[in-house]
């Protein structure tokens, strides 16, 4: 255990040396959310709600999901680098096992992210937007704990990207397809309850919508406390269960192909 | 010059052929990468709709007006895309690892090694579904289209890249003193997101800051509403394609600034 915190912190260390990048991600963020925040208030120009979601409830939301969105990735990138060009064989020589060592790396980035855009966004928010607060307590609770299920299975989905990176060389378009279909399917910029009902239905069955909607409509009231709250944090628990053997054996499969390389 | 140009010409023919041997080897990478852009963009595109669905009008826009915005946009920055790519990588991969030396020996302006170094294949899922949108946006708002006003939009949308490849160009130009100077050709990049809505949905400060500080504006807004029948900024659209060259001289000046710098303290 000591050796993977160890790597974790050396993590945070390699990414806070680089303190250009450190501003860089704090505008980008900033500006970011500064589109999102006009571009809601165009939108509710002349109205007061748009499918019973008023502004302040989907600005909460919005503001929310974006936070939660620099959570989801991260693991499978530098599984990727390290198969592409190679390294993965030493990787593998190493005393630890590799894909924890990734998880807790990735523990280390997220620490960052912490400071780079959720601080920036939650002062921001707080500040000149304005968003809610969850409504009593137990939302809040149950909110942290799904968003703690949401990042996992966020990691577990990006580290079979990475996988991925043993049949496919690009992988930097695989990425490219798995951010676009994340945004899409997680609810990341925009409630899922405003989707037509066959993507809703389609979506229901992946596990993308775990990772961030759920944890948002959860703060934000739109699944309600009670039954209907318990029963997706249940299915997020479930979805983590799924990818996390699925992880594993593909990545079993694939060490496979690489001993069959080294002959 | 005519034997400049036509030398110029030449090489890039080479470098290009290059690419595509190497593009025809990985086969399945190049449309991975295609693909992978063009849902990329679509996911943009179900946004809006999604949002569309419910309401009509955003701040006076329709959708196809948003959509035809998107559209140029699209164009403009995958020619940027396809084209120059390479200018992302002049800190890491010319400067810190001194290859940027090896250009300067070389009798051909680096300038040009570096763009024609590299062709991004990605860049044309982006141009295709920047086709397909706009095809798809001018029907819907019923545009008249005649032989000038498609030659205007032709030149709108050549302005629309040259103007992306002048701005990450005067600010990667800044690696010559600080080594690499990505972080901040990403931050500025980042402006460029608010021109995909019409302009004016923002506060007065915004809408200036990307028309005359940093003109994004001009990548799709303004040119886009020359083509909407009401009364739209026809002034603003038509000084588009003299911005882009003022922007792309004032970053090749900046440019040549720089190297100096650099080959200065190269010794």
């Amino acid at each position: 255990m000591r050796k993977y915190l160890e790597l974790l912190k050396s993590q945070i260390k390699v990414e806070t040396a680089y303190l250009a990048w450190y501003w860089a991600d704090v505008v980008s963020t900033l500006l970011r959310l500064v589109i999102m925040y006009f571009f809601w208030v165009a939108v509710f120009q002349n109205r007061t709600e748009i499918s019973s979601i008023s502004f302040e409830s989907m600005i909460t939301y919005v503001v929310i999901a974006m936070m939660l969105e620099n959570y989801v990735s991260g693991a499978g990138n530098e599984m990727a680098r390290n198969i592409k060009n190679g390294d993965i064989a030493l990787e593998l020589l190493k005393p630890y096992d590799y894909l924890t060592k990734l998880i807790f790396m990735d523990l280390g980035s997220k620490a960052n992210s912490f400071v780079r855009t959720t601080i920036p966004i939650f002062l921001v928010a707080n500040i000149f937007i304005g968003i809610q607060a969850p409504v009593s307590f137990e939302v809040a609770i149950l909110f942290l704990a799904s968003m703690l299920v949401g990042i996992l299975i966020g990691t577990q989905i990006d580290l079979i990207i990475g996988v991925l990176a043993f049949w496919t060389v690009n992988v930097w378009g695989v990425r490219v397809l798995r951010e676009a279909i994340v945004k899409f399917f997680s609810g990341a910029l925009i409630p899922l309850t405003l989707f037509p009902g066959w993507f809703q239905e389609v979506s229901s069955f992946l596990p993308f919508q775990s990772m961030i909607f759920v944890p948002v409509a959860i703060y934000t009231g739109q699944i309600n406390m009670g039954p209907d709250a318990l029963i997706a944090f249940a299915t997020q628990l479930f979805w983590l269960a799924v990818l996390f053997v699925v992880v594993r054996v593909v990545w079993t499969q694939a060490v496979k192909k690489v001993t069959v390389f080294g002959g | 010059m005519w034997k400049k140009c036509k030398r110029y010409t030449f090489l890039y023919g080479k470098y290009f052929s290059n690419h595509l041997k190497v593009m025809m080897e990985y086969k399945a990478d190049f449309f991975i990468g295609l693909f992978s852009v063009m849902v990329q963009q679509f996911t943009a595109l179900f946004f809006l709709k999604i949002v569309f669905d419910h309401i009509e009008v955003l701040k006076g826009w329709t959708f196809y007006e948003i959509l035809f915005i998107y559209a140029i946009a699209f164009l403009g920055r995958s020619i940027h895309h396809i084209f120059f790519d390479n200018l992302w990588t002049l800190g890491w991969q010319y400067i810190r690892s001194g290859n940027f030396d090896r250009l300067l020996l070389r009798p051909v302006n680096p300038l040009f090694q570096i763009v024609a170094e590299r062709v991004q294949q990605d860049g044309f899922g982006q141009l295709i579904i920047g086709g397909i949108v706009l095809t798809i946006a001018s029907v819907n708002l019923e545009i008249e289209w005649t032989v000038q006003s498609l030659l205007l939009l032709f030149v709108f949308i050549i302005s629309s890249g040259v103007l992306f490849v002048a701005i990450n160009l005067f600010f990667i130009t800044f690696s010559f003193w600080m080594v690499d100077s990505l972080p901040i050709v990403v931050s500025v990049f980042q402006l460029s997101e608010f021109a995909k809505y019409p302009l004016t949905i923002y506060p007065k400060a915004v809408t200036l800051i990307i028309t005359w500080l940093i003109p994004y504006g001009f990548t799709a807004y303004y040119p886009a509403t020359y083509f909407f029948e009401r009364e739209s900024m026809v002034a603003m659209a038509l000084i588009t394609p003299a911005i882009a060259v003022l922007s792309f001289v004032i970053a090749y000046w900046f440019w040549n600034k720089g190297i100096r710098a650099f080959t200065s303290t190269g010794s």
